[in-house]
């Protein structure tokens, strides 16, 4: 017993002062945090160089041009105070096509004005036969200009169809030269953007937006968010409402999530429910790889220099495998230590809103501890089988390299435990002892309700994992670290496990 | 400590099914050194991490003092390992007391006893290097001293010689003959015949696992003598060539090296025959030297199992 803890110490005191060590406790965790949060501040401070110019072709006969300038000043402007985008009605003075057109559609609108002028004129003359009384030929006069407009309401619907017909081809030939001219604008990067409104807009709710990078779903989500308050201020105002009111009641909502817990609720947020767990995760996975590691090397580093002999010719195989697990485990523990005296500092000094942040508690912290030394025990096991059967570093490093991957897995699916922590499929997941801690460690401060059945279930599930390998190990470990030279086969790594307690 | 034994008793172990060590026995008295000697691939090393508790036996008994091997949970144990074991990171001074400790020493006891070892091996500059900055040589004495450090009641030293220049060497065998009159254990494997000569009372030979040879220094030499004689005189002695029964193996500057081959001479006889004649200034019986009756020994097996 004295020999494990002198073993423990050994390999504690070597390690704790390594270059690797400090790197794993204070840097790497620091690099992941920001490697993960950097996005989300490249996505949230977009870099905002100047005024955006977004086209404009409106069909919908509903002049909106102004109120989305407007509605766009309002909302969004540049760091400097000038307004983030201008809206350009696209022109087409320049388009030959559509002036010739335009003439068209004048001359035709003065011949529907000049007969309704006439039809005008006769029917006021007819109303004059009509009152005169007194008038020879009367009822001749009467009847000729009845019959008159008789005619022109005939002519005034002819042309009214004919206008009616014409402007159809007018709106086509209007969209067709209006896109040619904002696509050349777009493409000669006068315009950022350019937006078209059918004439349905006000039925449909339909329009385009056309970029040279329509992906870009902040720009379109804010202007659909604009056109739509537009839209519905239009249509409320058709069912005549009191233009205040509608303001009122257009005024933008802003939703804040919260979750409910047992204790009550709290402000859901999502960087915090998120970028927290799987911080944690990774925390988890890099003490547990930390010091897992070392056992690994340790071994592998002591079948390779024959130091095992000595110790062997000392102590028994069990006190230098307990002697190691204690040892580095210890150092594992030392590690989850100061990030929690980290997290503590860091509470008291408010650099972060802790308060938002409802799963640091004490609880949690020894989930955390749990769940280290559970998957330490667990995998240093299988580090330990591993390192005194390897041949070379290189298999080894091999093999290791492939459990990290493994541990690592249920990061991928973070998004999907996010969303729902205790669905079947990730429960059964976290019950197979290679995810077992990195699940956990998401599911438990992310769940609504405590899990605390699964906590049972999952350690009970890890303990017999444990003893299995550990004993599966330590059988592998006395007999495969005094071997030199060749990988053993599989047959002999079954004949030593069959083999009785010698 | 006045009872101090360690017995081998059929030992047998294999590797993968080919016998490394077959029925081994030999017993080994505190006080004396016993060489455990043989060819590459005997077994030598198998047996010392038996002894060591490093490796079990497939059978038989090790017993120390009428106690099995692996119950004994104390610390009588030194043990030099045939390849250097030592961390390459660790400063020398931090490895020895690490290994003392494991022998329930006290730190400052441990490094007390590594100090003076060190210095008698002209190594106390290097307490603090680093292992990987040491030559082989180096490396091979702080093994040694690590071996030493807790004094030990049995010490097992696997090839102690090898990588030591011949002044080390002999330091090397005045700890050792030192440690020996404390009737103490001392099992010495080497492929140095000359130092096993010099150091070793006792010796056990074997070759394809098995012993083909086990006794004390001088019976073994009795046993394998050649009836060879040395003689030497100021003048030339021609008689010796005269005489049928002698054959001279060696012949230089008045000195001979022979043996009487026919039993109707008894040296008594020659000698009578040759006082007055001339002035002997030596004479002796020639020992053969461990060397040779190894090489004889091995050739002859070899020879005989092919
Ligand atoms: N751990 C092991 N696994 C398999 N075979 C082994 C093992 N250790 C030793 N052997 C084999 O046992 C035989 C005896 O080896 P051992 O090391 O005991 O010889 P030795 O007498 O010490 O030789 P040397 O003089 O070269 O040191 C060799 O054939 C060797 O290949
Ligand atoms: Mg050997």
């Amino acid at each position: 017993m004295k020999n494990l803890l002198r073993i423990a110490r050994w390999e504690f005191n070597t390690r704790i002062r390594a270059r690797s060590f400090i790197f794993n406790t204070f840097i790497s965790p620091l690099l992941f945090t920001a490697i993960i949060t950097l996005p989300i501040f490249f996505f949230q401070y977009q870099p905002e160089v100047s005024t955006k110019l977004i086209g404009l072709i409106d069909l919908s006969g509903e002049n909106i041009e102004k109120e989305l300038q407007n509605d766009l000043n309002n909302a969004y402007r540049l760091k400097n105070g000038s307004p983030e985008y201008m809206i350009l009605q696209v022109s087409l003075r320049g388009s030959h096509i559509y002036s010739a057109k335009l003439k068209e559609q004048t001359e035709i609108k003065s011949r529907r004005d000049s007969i309704s002028v006439l039809y005008e004129e006769v029917k006021t003359q007819r109303n004059q036969y009509f009152r005169n009384r007194s008038l020879r030929n009367r009822a001749n006069l009467l009847q000729s200009s009845y019959d008159r407009l008789q005619f022109l309401r005939e002519e005034k619907e002819l042309v009214d169809i004919e206008l009616e017909r014409f402007n159809v081809v007018m709106d086509s030939v209007y969209k067709q030269e209006a896109f040619k001219m904002a696509d050349s604008l777009l493409i000669t990067d006068v315009l950022n953007a350019y937006i078209f409104i059918p004439y349905d807009f006000m039925k449909t709710g339909e329009m385009q937006y056309h970029s040279k990078n329509p992906g870009d779903f902040l720009e379109t989500d804010r202007f659909s968010k604009i056109l739509q308050t537009i839209i519905t201020e239009r249509r409320i105002i058709n069912d005549e409402v009191e233009r205040s009111k509608i303001r009122e009641w257009l005024k933008p909502i802003h939703v804040k999530r919260y979750q409910i817990f047992p204790e009550g609720q709290t402000e859901w947020n999502f960087y915090i429910q998120f970028y927290g767990p799987v911080i944690g995760v990774f925390l988890l996975f890099m003490a547990i790889f930390t010091s897992g590691g070392y056992l690994f090397s340790s071994v592998l580093l002591e079948k390779s220099n024959r130091v095992i002999e000595v110790l062997l010719s000392y102590a028994t195989s069990r006190q230098i495998m307990g002697g190691k697990i204690l040892g580095l485990g210890g150092l594992g523990l030392t590690q989850v230590l100061i990030w929690f005296g980290l997290t503590a500092l860091i509470m008291s000094t408010n650099i972060i809103p802790v308060q938002k942040i409802n799963y640091l508690t004490v609880t949690n912290g020894l989930y955390f501890l749990l769940y280290f030394s559970l998957g330490f025990l667990f995998y240093g096991a299988i580090f330990i089988a591993v390192g005194s059967l390897s041949a070379n570093e290189y298999d080894a490093q091999q093999i290791n390299q492939f459990l990290r991957t493994v541990a690592i897995f249920p990061v991928l699916l973070s998004l999907i435990v996010l969303a729902e922590p205790n669905s079947p499929i990730i429960k059964l997941l976290s019950y197979i002892p290679f995810l077992t801690p990195s699940f956990m460690i998401m599911r438990i401060p992310i769940s609504s309700y405590p899990i605390t059945t699964d906590i049972y279930i999952t350690t009970a599930i890890m303990i017999i994992s444990i003893v299995m390998v550990t004993v599966f190990a330590g059988k592998i470990f006395r007999v495969a670290t005094l071997m030199q030279g060749k990988k053993p086969s599989w047959s002999e790594v079954l004949y030593w496990l069959k083999a009785s307690s010698n | 400590m006045d009872n101090n034994l360690l017995e081998i008793r059929e030992v047998t172990k294999s590797f993968n099914n080919s016998i490394v060590v077959d029925k081994l026995s030999f017993m080994v008295n505190g006080g004396e050194t016993f060489g455990l000697l043989g060819p590459n691939g005997a077994g030598k090393t198998t047996m010392m991490r038996m002894i060591m508790n490093i490796l079990r036996p497939d059978s038989g008994e090790i017993l120390y003092n009428d106690e099995q091997r692996h119950k004994i949970k104390g610390l009588h144990f030194g043990y030099l390992p045939e390849e250097r074991g030592l961390y390459p990171r660790a400063t020398v001074m931090q490895m020895l007391i690490y290994f003392g400790t494991l022998n329930n020493l006290t730190r400052h006891k441990a490094q007390v006893e590594a100090i003076r070892y060190l210095d008698r091996l002209g190594m106390v500059d290097f307490t603090n290097a680093k292992i990987n900055q040491l030559s082989k040589g180096m490396q091979q004495k702080i093994q040694l001293v690590a071996a030493f450090l807790h004094d030990p009641a049995v010490l097992i030293l696997d090839e102690p010689f090898a990588g030591l220049d011949p002044i080390n060497q002999v330091v090397l065998r005045e700890i050792l003959d030192e440690y020996k009159k404390s009737k103490k254990i001392l099992i010495v494997s080497t492929h140095q015949m000359e130092q096993a000569e010099k150091l070793c009372d006792h010796i056990c030979l074997i070759n394809q696992a098995q012993v083909i040879l086990d006794g004390t220094i001088s019976s073994v030499k009795k046993k394998y003598r050649e009836n060879a004689y040395f003689i030497e005189s100021d003048q030339p002695m021609p008689i010796l060539h005269e005489l049928k029964e002698v054959d001279i193996i060696e012949e230089k500057n008045n000195a001979y090296k022979f043996s009487i081959a026919n039993k109707n001479l008894s040296i008594g006889e020659l000698l009578s025959k040759l006082k007055g004649k001339i002035k002997i200034k030596k004479f002796e019986i020639v020992e053969p030297s461990l060397h040779d009756i190894f090489i004889r020994l091995i050739q002859e097996q070899t020879a005989a199992s092919n």
